[in-house]
């Protein structure tokens, strides 16, 4: 039957619902939060116990990856999950529980802005052209860049833990581990499991389903 | 002694007579301690209570020390953060000059009333941690009301850092078994090894969603729906039960902190000048 | 005795988005209440499929093109309420591990129970009762992941029995496991076929334990239901079965080859015991 062959989507359809399409929230979305709660329980905390710098700030952070790339795969639900693991990863890798609850925030927004820019302007998550790898590759710097400024100047300074002169190498730290391990990770992780990723009833076209 | 995903707790010990509210309790208020206090000496004791709080409840305290190498690189950051790169400052009291960086009196005091600040908070996490089974954080997330559907998250994202955990040692062997050996390999060949267990990784855990999903929906679970409206029992709570002395940790817990305010900000106790270590320190140094 | 017809599917295709050919084609299938039913066919039948399509997981968590109609209790599975079908058929998959998602072995069992809303003195009584059934009162404590493998099928099983459910679906149950293991799980099978009025259908491939069991079989191959009849003139059918790809016990294909070479002509035997009875007979003659 014609309509039942397999057929390539292009970006603008990876985003967008057909006409009388139907997508609805479901159990599968509150696996997959768990899930990546999960990976990124485990990924965050070998960096942060591997590259540390301090108060969860690391050298080289593969959590960011898990934050990255699930919410471009899961909208809201990568969001939710990149906030929130790594207050458990940098706990068990001796956080203090207030600091790991003020960076949710930066987490957040380090989850939120690629997964924006992804939908806002139909980027192909398959990584089909340089406009995609180029706006990834922007998105991450900004969001580095956002998340950086958040945890040093609001929390670190905020919770009284570093001077202003060493505020510098912190955010550096920050936002260099991220970037390094977002370059790193990121784009093989978009280009490898995509397309397969974006053919699952998890995959999220809106925000939430 | 058991692993859990989040450290070792004791096989037996008294702690679990006590209700894991109130472990949850004493973590979430005893972290604020430190954050009024400046005096090293007040951050200090409160560390002691928390090693005797862990030697009461048979925390095995050889399996604390993976928390050393935190607790010294946070230290040096901190102390070379108040050091090299404090500044310059005529107005402080300069120590010595070793070269070109200046050791000013009132950035190693600084220093060391932050790090007296932070140890004890991670003391408390520790605390909580070698004290609580995964089930008791649970327990203690549902008796506070929480949301089941978050507390099933928190659940389910615990067992699946344990898979990705077994999985990660799958592919380890099978890259191994390929001729795949990181040992004593360059940073760029390790980063390479990550990268490769990065993508198996992810499609494992993307094919346990679906297998998960029916696991959850073959057991009659809905978060929307009439279904999912069905008021639930929580069994799991039926096996812990508030006892008397629950109710006085939560007050000890409470008063303490209270008396700490009113101290802090009504009579001006715990500030850097009343520390009597810190004097000591300032005399040895001089 | 009134047997009513609780599982019908009628001129049934399922095909999944994004293949080429259905999983499931043209299937006609009626069971009763009561039954206990076999299902065999070789790997990329349509057995699991079909199982799905019984508990509404299919198309409830597929994407797909589905023909015809699958009717549960006398109702299309779409049309129950989320949650709502899954109180009335139970399935059990062949990776345990793939089922557990709580940290001790009793949140598993009392999961689906709280889910569907008992009270708690009645999850207490069934647990009492599930626990007992299949022998695992004293594994309550321990993460469901850290026990043996014969153990945690039991466990899956008990979670879905724990509900209740009228029909009860088992997909190669015993797949992972060793022949005790196996064994054990069968034992419990058939205690409640025994006790109590559940509709069963088990998928799988080792049939030693099953057929004993089984009051009628159905074979799938290729995406279609290719034989459904009562389990002694199923086997009565071997030479079908082996072109199929689905191997009979035992007891039964020597039989069959003792057909096959003329030297027998009567019915085969379920068991190895009733082939050695038989055998003897024979013999004695």
């Amino acid at each position: 039957m014609a309509e039942e062959t397999k057929k390539e989507l292009t970006a603008e359809e990876i985003w967008t619902t057909e006409e009388g399409e139907r997508r609805s929230v479901g159990v599968i979305h509150i696996v997959i939060t768990a899930l990546l709660i999960g990976i990124g329980f485990v990924v965050g905390a070998f960096g942060s116990i591997s590259f540390p710098l301090g108060f969860g700030v690391n050298f080289f952070w593969t959590g960011i990856v898990v934050q990255q790339v699930g919410a471009i795969w899961f909208g809201g639900w990568g969001v939710i999950a990149g906030a929130i693991f790594p207050f458990f990863s940098n706990a068990i890798a001796g956080t203090p529980f207030y600091v790991s609850l003020a960076y949710i925030p930066a987490n957040a927004v380090q989850a939120f802005l690629p997964a924006w820019v992804f939908r806002r302007f139909k980027l192909d998550p398959r990584l089909k052209t340089g406009k995609d790898y180029l706006y990834l590759f922007l998105t991450m710097i900004v969001s580095s860049i956002l998340g950086a400024l958040w945890s040093v100047l609001v929390v670190l300074k905020g919770f009284g833990l570093l001077t202003t002169d060493s505020v510098p190498l912190f955010i550096w730290g920050w936002f260099g581990g991220n970037v390094v391990a977002g370059v790193v990770f990121n784009f093989i992780l978009l280009k490898a499991l995509s397309a397969v990723v974006i053919r699952t009833t998890a995959f999220v076209k809106k925000w939430w389903a | 002694m058991n692993k859990t995903l989040l450290g070792y707790v004791p096989n037996e010990s008294p702690i679990y007579a006590v209700h894991p509210f109130v472990k949850l309790y004493f973590l979430l208020v005893v972290s604020l301690f430190p954050m009024f206090v400046s005096a090293p000496d007040w951050n200090i004791i409160l560390m002691v209570v928390i090693i005797l709080l862990m030697w009461i409840s048979k925390v095995n305290m050889s399996t604390l020390k993976i928390y050393i190498p935190v607790a010294i690189s946070m230290g040096t950051i901190i102390f070379l953060s108040y050091t090299v790169l404090g500044g310059t400052h005529p107005e402080f009291e300069l120590l010595a000059r070793i070269w070109g960086i200046n050791f000013y009196w009132e950035r190693i005091r600084d220093a060391l009333v932050v790090y007296f600040r932070v140890l004890p908070m991670i003391f408390t996490m520790v605390f909580f941690l070698s004290t609580s089974r995964e089930r008791d954080i649970i327990v203690a997330m549902r008796s506070i009301k929480v949301p089941f559907v978050v507390t099933y998250i928190f659940a389910m994202a615990l067992r699946s850092a344990g898979m990705v955990l077994e999985d990660f040692g799958i592919v380890r062997q099978a890259e191994k078994a390929r001729g795949f050996d990181p040992a004593g390999k360059s940073i760029a060949y390790k980063i390479r090894q990550y990268v490769m267990y990065m993508v198996p990784l992810f499609a494992l855990s993307l094919r346990r969603s679906e297998e998960f999903t029916n696991a959850l929906v073959a057991r009659g679970y809905a978060f929307t729906g009439k279904v999912s409206r069905v008021k639930r029992a929580d069994y799991i709570l039926t096996h812990y039960s508030y006892k008397y002395f629950d109710y006085i940790f939560i007050a000890l817990i409470t008063i303490a902190f209270i008396a700490l305010l009113v101290y802090r900000y009504g009579y001006g106790y715990f500030q850097v000048d009343q520390s009597w270590l810190l004097r000591l320190l300032r005399s040895w140094v001089s | 005795m009134h047997v009513s017809k609780i599982i019908e599917v009628q001129d049934y295709t399922w095909k999944y988005i994004n293949t080429s050919v259905p999983a499931l084609a043209e299937i006609n299938l009626t069971i009763e209440e009561g039954s206990f039913v076999g299902v065999i066919g070789p790997n990329g039948a349509g057995k699991t499929t079909l199982a799905f399509s019984i508990d509404g997981l299919v198309p409830g968590q597929y994407n797909g093109v589905k023909k015809g109609s699958v009717k549960v209790f006398g109702k299309e599975v779409e049309d129950y309420d989320k949650g709502e079908l899954q109180q009335l058929v139970g399935v059990v998959f062949s990776d345990p591990e793939a089922q557990f998602t709580a940290m001790t072995v009793e949140d598993e069992l009392v999961f689906g129970m709280e889910n569907i809303g008992l009270s708690l003195a009645e999850i207490k009584e069934r647990l009492e009762w599930v626990t007992e059934l299949t022998e695992l009162s004293n594994l309550l404590m321990k993460p469901p992941y850290e026990i043996s493998g014969g153990q945690k099928q039991r466990v899956a099983l008990a979670a879905v029995l724990a509900m209740r459910p009228k029909i009860l679906i088992l997909d190669e149950p015993t797949s992972m496991l060793d022949p005790v293991s196996r064994g054990r799980i069968f034992k419990v099978l058939a205690k409640l076929k025994e006790e109590e009025n559940n509709t069963i259908i088990v998928i799988e491939h080792s049939l030693e334990n099953l057929v004993p069991l089984a009051d009628q079989m159905i074979l799938m191959s290729e995406s279609k239901l290719v034989l459904h009849d009562k389990t002694q003139p199923f086997f009565q059918q071997s030479k079908m079965l082996l072109e199929k790809g689905a191997f009979p016990p035992g007891a039964m294909l020597f039989f069959h080859l003792l057909h096959e070479r003329g030297l027998y002509q009567g019915e085969y035997p379920l068991t190895v015991a009733g082939g050695a009875e038989l055998l003897r007979d024979l013999m004695g003659k």
